[in-house]
């Protein structure tokens, strides 16, 4: 029964972690779809500098471990301008994450049958226009579950925060293990607020998919 | 067919042909589709392309439009000359209605959604200016009970004809149609034939490729006989399919007859 007690006890300290760990999982979610967005704009242009720009980009963010690129990102910044933990890490999980949904959105987009687009260009449509009101709101709802999937992935990664001294879920764990010495208990117990959050959208995502399905 | 959408012809020289197609030729590599074609289609025409798959008829057809770029020749309209340039297609596609073999309606709009997009978003109508001329589109096409459908809830013949009322919405001068039957069950075939014959009767200027022989006797100005890239017989329909004079031609006629 001393699970069940640390566990009860340990849920005011918790709840003020889990709370940053959602923020941050949020904002990540946040910024890392704008950029991918922009990123698949660029890779798509017909400009050769831009399309080139995007695949370094690419390239690097996904040849870079999360911890290092956070760990640039954070001491690098902190030397020339003044951002809290918090900040530094929303950049860098924002940045890490903006790779893989660059590459959800792209599969997305070729998903969508290519006589789409002759069809609304065949209409005098742009090719913007026919990105944002045929292509995109085909597209979003083939790459919803790889989203969420990387949603889910993202809530994970922000441990990594506590590395930089973000004081979110895991870290709030970390210490109470510390001051305990039950690193066992405490582990395991957040493993189970993880766990249950990740349940959480995981169900939120079955139900997005089913409104859509109805939808044809 | 009622007033709705009668094309407006804008005024254009006298005798001057709506589309005129000069040497047009295509190649994907090392592959050659079209082989230095000539066509004139004049105002309120119907010309129907025949031929045996792999002719060319589509190519040509998509060259009109610009959906497949002219390795070298030129396609003019109302004596405009076909430029590849983003604002210049947009703006010669807007005069220019397609219909495709295979619908590509938006699966996720409703059928009057899909006749109301390019109206909103390329001639800027307010949404109830265009709902309006939409809904009395899909009546002219005999969908006035589908207006809320979705695509996947309408049979092919029926997505089809949204496909043609979704063309129409843009006051087209010129109708090209890409094998606009040949996804279609047998017995769905006649409803979109039939909204064909209408926008011919009222004077549509069109470009067909089709493999209905019926529909291009009765309803062709004009038929065109494609083979290898280049046009081997054209004319009044009853001579094309009739009394064809080349010996491709009269191979291609056989070879549909006996398949039925």
């Amino acid at each position: 029964m001393e699970f069940l007690d640390a566990l009860v006890t340990s849920w005011p300290t918790l709840l003020k972690g889990l709370r940053v760990t959602l923020l941050l999982t949020f904002l990540t979610l946040f910024f890392s779809v704008i950029l991918a967005a922009i990123i698949v704009a660029l890779k798509m242009s017909k400009v050769r500098a831009f399309s080139a720009f995007a695949t370094v980009y690419l390239a690097v963010v996904r040849g870079v471990p999360l911890i290092a690129l956070l760990f640039v990102i954070y001491f690098g910044i902190v030397s020339i301008v003044k951002v809290d933990a918090f900040t530094a890490a929303t950049i860098g999980l924002s940045v890490h994450s903006s790779a893989y949904v660059a590459e959800i959105f792209r599969s997305g987009i070729n998903s969508v049958h290519s006589g789409q687009v002759e069809a609304s260009r065949s209409l005098g449509m742009s090719r913007a226009a026919t990105m944002i009101r045929v292509v995109a709101p085909q597209a979003l709802r083939v790459v919803i579950p790889a989203l969420v999937n990387q949603a889910i992935i993202s809530l994970k990664d922000s441990a990594v925060a506590s590395f930089i001294t973000v004081d979110e879920l895991f870290m709030s764990a970390q210490r109470l293990s510390a001051a305990t010495f039950q690193p066992l208990t405490y582990y395991a117990i957040v493993s189970l607020y993880y766990l249950a959050v990740v349940g959480v959208m995981t169900y939120l995502s079955g139900r997005v998919e089913r409104y859509f399905k109805k939808r044809g | 067919m009622t007033s709705p959408s009668t094309p407006k012809t804008p005024s254009v020289p006298t005798g001057q042909p709506r589309v005129s197609i000069k040497g047009a030729s295509k190649s994907f590599g090392d592959s050659v589709v079209l082989n230095g074609i000539d066509l004139d289609v004049e105002v309120g025409e119907v010309a129907v392309l025949i031929g045996p798959s792999g002719a060319g008829k589509s190519t040509l057809l998509r060259c009109i439009n610009g959906l497949e770029r002219l390795t070298a020749g030129s396609v003019e309209i109302d004596g405009v000359r076909l430029q590849y340039r983003e604002a210049a297609l947009n703006r010669m596609r807007e005069h220019v209605g397609m219909v495709f073999q295979s619908f590509n309606l938006f699966p996720h709009l409703t059928a009057i959604e899909n006749v109301m997009m390019a109206q909103m978003s390329v001639s800027k109508r307010s949404s109830a200016d265009a709902r309006e001329r939409a809904s009395a589109l899909l009546a002219r096409v005999g969908l006035e009970d589908k207006t809320e459908s979705y695509p996947s809830a309408l049979s092919g013949g029926q997505q089809q004809r949204v496909a043609i009322a979704r063309a129409l919405a843009m006051s087209p001068k010129l109708m090209l149609f890409d094998e606009p039957t040949s996804a279609l069950d047998p017995e769905l075939v006649g409803e979109v034939l039939q909204v064909m014959r209408e926008l011919a009767d009222d004077g549509m200027t069109m470009v067909v490729v089709t493999h209905e022989m019926r529909f291009a006797r009765q309803v062709a100005d004009r038929v065109i006989l494609l083979a290898d890239g280049g046009i081997v017989e054209e004319g009044a329909p009853e001579k094309v399919l009739d009394n064809p004079e080349s010996d491709r031609a009269k191979a291609f006629l056989r070879q549909i007859e006996s398949g039925g």
